[in-house]
């Protein structure tokens, strides 16, 4: 069993270690910094920490203004509030300013599962990745958190971090985080199944699952959703010529809808897009929730499996 | 710029053109040769559609060539609908959408303050624009934050695209509201170059109640027949209506002159 680390506390602890390095950096809490693990940065660098409170459109806006004169703010709170709430400020004060703001949605997917609909965070992938120049990045594991604070901050322009909450399982040796790269987690010339963000544990598990029942699945972790790994992508899926996407978003406009948009300029490859059913999913636990929209082991495994076991893959 | 475009918003941008005019010449340090100057005083008009007027000004003051407003309506001209940071020097932000420029500039005093930087930020705000609630969030925050170099201009011409501000949306006793939410206020004509520079005589303090200036403007000042109109607002002009106005414009710049060489003389 791998260890089990917190994403927020992760994030949280990588930020402080950045900014007792650079001074420029500079975190905003909308009264959502000491559970975003900024605690530490609070108590050491308390002009660094600027506590607005609860507003999310101001906060954005500051963020801008904050970077206009070279600091570098960093902006984290439940995913719907720094994504959906804001978006104008999102897309105007940061995009079309092309401001170096950091904005890290946490709590993102369905892990706020008890909360409902307004608490999960469905859509943001497709949100920021609609704004011009936003990258936007889903670390599946907090090795990858680690590298990816690191990478983000080096990255000059607005970036969106999605990370989850609770445990979740290193699955990575811990190493650089590199913008747009993503990695062959498991080799397989089947079907290629690609991932981004915490999900990845459990289709690292079904990949696992789909091996004991004779097929071979490629599995690409992807950590980045903007700007996409095309290159890997095309080179797997020209191989195994089928596709499988999945992700903790709606099932439109995250990366499968990024994976669709590429095949329909490049290579034309069945494709099959897991991710939560386009609706507003019921509260429950977490894991009730994952299974009813599928998105647990065993419906990953029937699903691609039923998927890879189709016939003739069709590439051309 | 109208003559180039066909039209724009004109109503707003001349109700705010004294504030504009007397910021750029004298009130805040910006330097048109170093615009990009960390020291510089920040000016961001959050009612990004009076453009019209900071471009007017911009271009006086040198910081662009003054045929950069015959651009002005053309594809990828320095002079967009609503100013472009990218495209012309001394434009600090993208506004436009109503609602966004008191926060930038809260985070911009903010960052001078934690650069230990003396220099001021003024924001302009149209009246209308004060019913976007984001508006509150920054002006709390400023407050919170003791933002005391912070100014906020509410052009306030009373009107706005359907009608009377008080109508549309009734944000009456705008001193009491500003001053409840923890800023100081000033009055002025804002057409009265000696009110505009008065306002801004306090010197500013890193720390402290940032300043409202609640200025009285008329929409469309000075255009012959349009000053005081909705029509104002989005003035699409006949060629006929604009060789009217910029004559009678001219006559009175040429009455106006003689005055004050008169004066000079005397």
């Amino acid at each position: 069993m791998s260890a089990m680390r917190d994403p927020r506390k992760t994030f949280g602890a990588a930020l402080t270690s950045a900014a007792e390095r650079d001074a420029a950096i500079v975190a905003l809490s909308v009264d959502s910094g000491l559970s975003s693990g900024l605690g530490q940065l609070r108590a050491t660098h308390p002009e660094r920490y600027i506590e607005v409170g609860i507003m999310e459109q101001a906060a954005t806006g500051m963020a801008s203004g904050l970077a206009t004169a070279g600091k570098v703010p960093v902006l984290c709170a439940i995913a719907p509030f720094v994504t959906a709430r804001n978006f104008e400020m999102f897309r105007n004060d940061l995009g079309y300013m092309r401001q170096n703001v950091k904005i890290v949605g946490r709590n993102a997917g369905l892990s706020y599962s008890q909360l409902g609909p307004t608490h999960h965070s469905l859509d943001d992938i497709a949100l920021t990745r609609m704004i011009p120049g936003v990258v936007v990045i889903a670390p599946q594991d907090c090795g990858e958190i680690e590298g990816a604070v690191q990478a983000m901050l080096r990255h000059d322009g607005p970036v969106y971090m999605r990370i989850g909450a609770g445990g979740i399982p290193d699955l990575f040796p811990p190493g650089p985080f590199k913008i747009g790269r993503g990695r062959v987690i498991t080799e397989g010339d089947h079907v290629t199944v690609v991932s981004t963000g915490h999900v990845t544990a459990a289709v690292q598990d079904a990949v696992a699952d789909l091996r004991a029942r004779g097929i071979r699945a490629e599995h690409i972790g992807m950590p980045t959703i903007e700007p996409l790994d095309g290159e890997l992508l095309l080179a797997s899926i020209s191989r195994t010529g089928r596709i499988v996407t999945v992700e903790e978003h709606y099932e439109r406009g995250g990366l499968g809808g990024a994976v669709a948009e590429l095949l329909s300029k490049t290579l034309r490859a069945p494709h099959l897009v897991i991710g939560v059913p386009h609706r507003f999913v019921p509260s429950g636990p977490y894991e009730d929730v994952l299974e009813a929209c599928g998105l647990d082991v065993r419906s990953l495994t029937d699903r691609i499996a039923a998927f890879a076991g189709e016939e003739a893959p069709l590439v051309s | 710029m109208i003559q180039a475009g066909g039209s724009g918003h004109l109503g707003g941008a001349m109700s705010c053109i004294d504030i504009v005019t007397s910021l750029y010449a004298g009130i805040l340090k910006i330097d048109r040769r170093h615009p990009e100057d960390p020291a510089r005083d920040r000016f961001l008009l959050s009612a990004g559609h009076k453009a019209l007027a900071q471009y007017a000004v911009l271009t006086l003051f040198g910081f662009a060539p003054e045929s950069t407003l015959d651009t002005y309506g053309s594809y990828g001209s320095a002079l967009p609908g609503h100013p472009d940071m990218h495209k012309l020097p001394g434009v600090e932000g993208n506004t436009g959408a109503l609602g966004h420029g008191a926060a930038i500039a809260a985070g911009m005093a903010l960052a001078a303050r934690l650069d230990g930087r003396g220099s001021r930020t003024v924001v302009v705000l149209g009246d209308g624009e004060l019913a976007e609630g984001s508006n509150w969030e920054a002006f709390a925050a400023a407050a919170h934050h003791r933002l005391g170099a912070l100014v906020a201009v509410i052009d306030s011409n009373g009107l706005q695209i359907s009608g009377p501000v008080g109508d549309i949306m009734d944000l009456s006793s705008l001193e009491a509201k500003m001053q409840a939410f923890g800023w100081d206020t000033v009055t002025i004509d804002g057409h009265d170059y000696g009110q505009i520079d008065d306002a801004f005589s306090k010197p500013s303090e890193p720390f402290g109640r940032p300043t409202a200036i609640i200025a009285r403007t008329v929409k469309g000042q000075g255009i012959p027949g349009l000053a005081g109109t909705l029509e104002s607002h989005y003035w699409t002009p006949s060629e006929e209506e604009l060789a009217t106005a910029l004559h009678e414009l001219d006559e009175r710049i040429a009455r106006l002159l003689r005055h004050e060489r008169r004066e000079v003389s005397a």
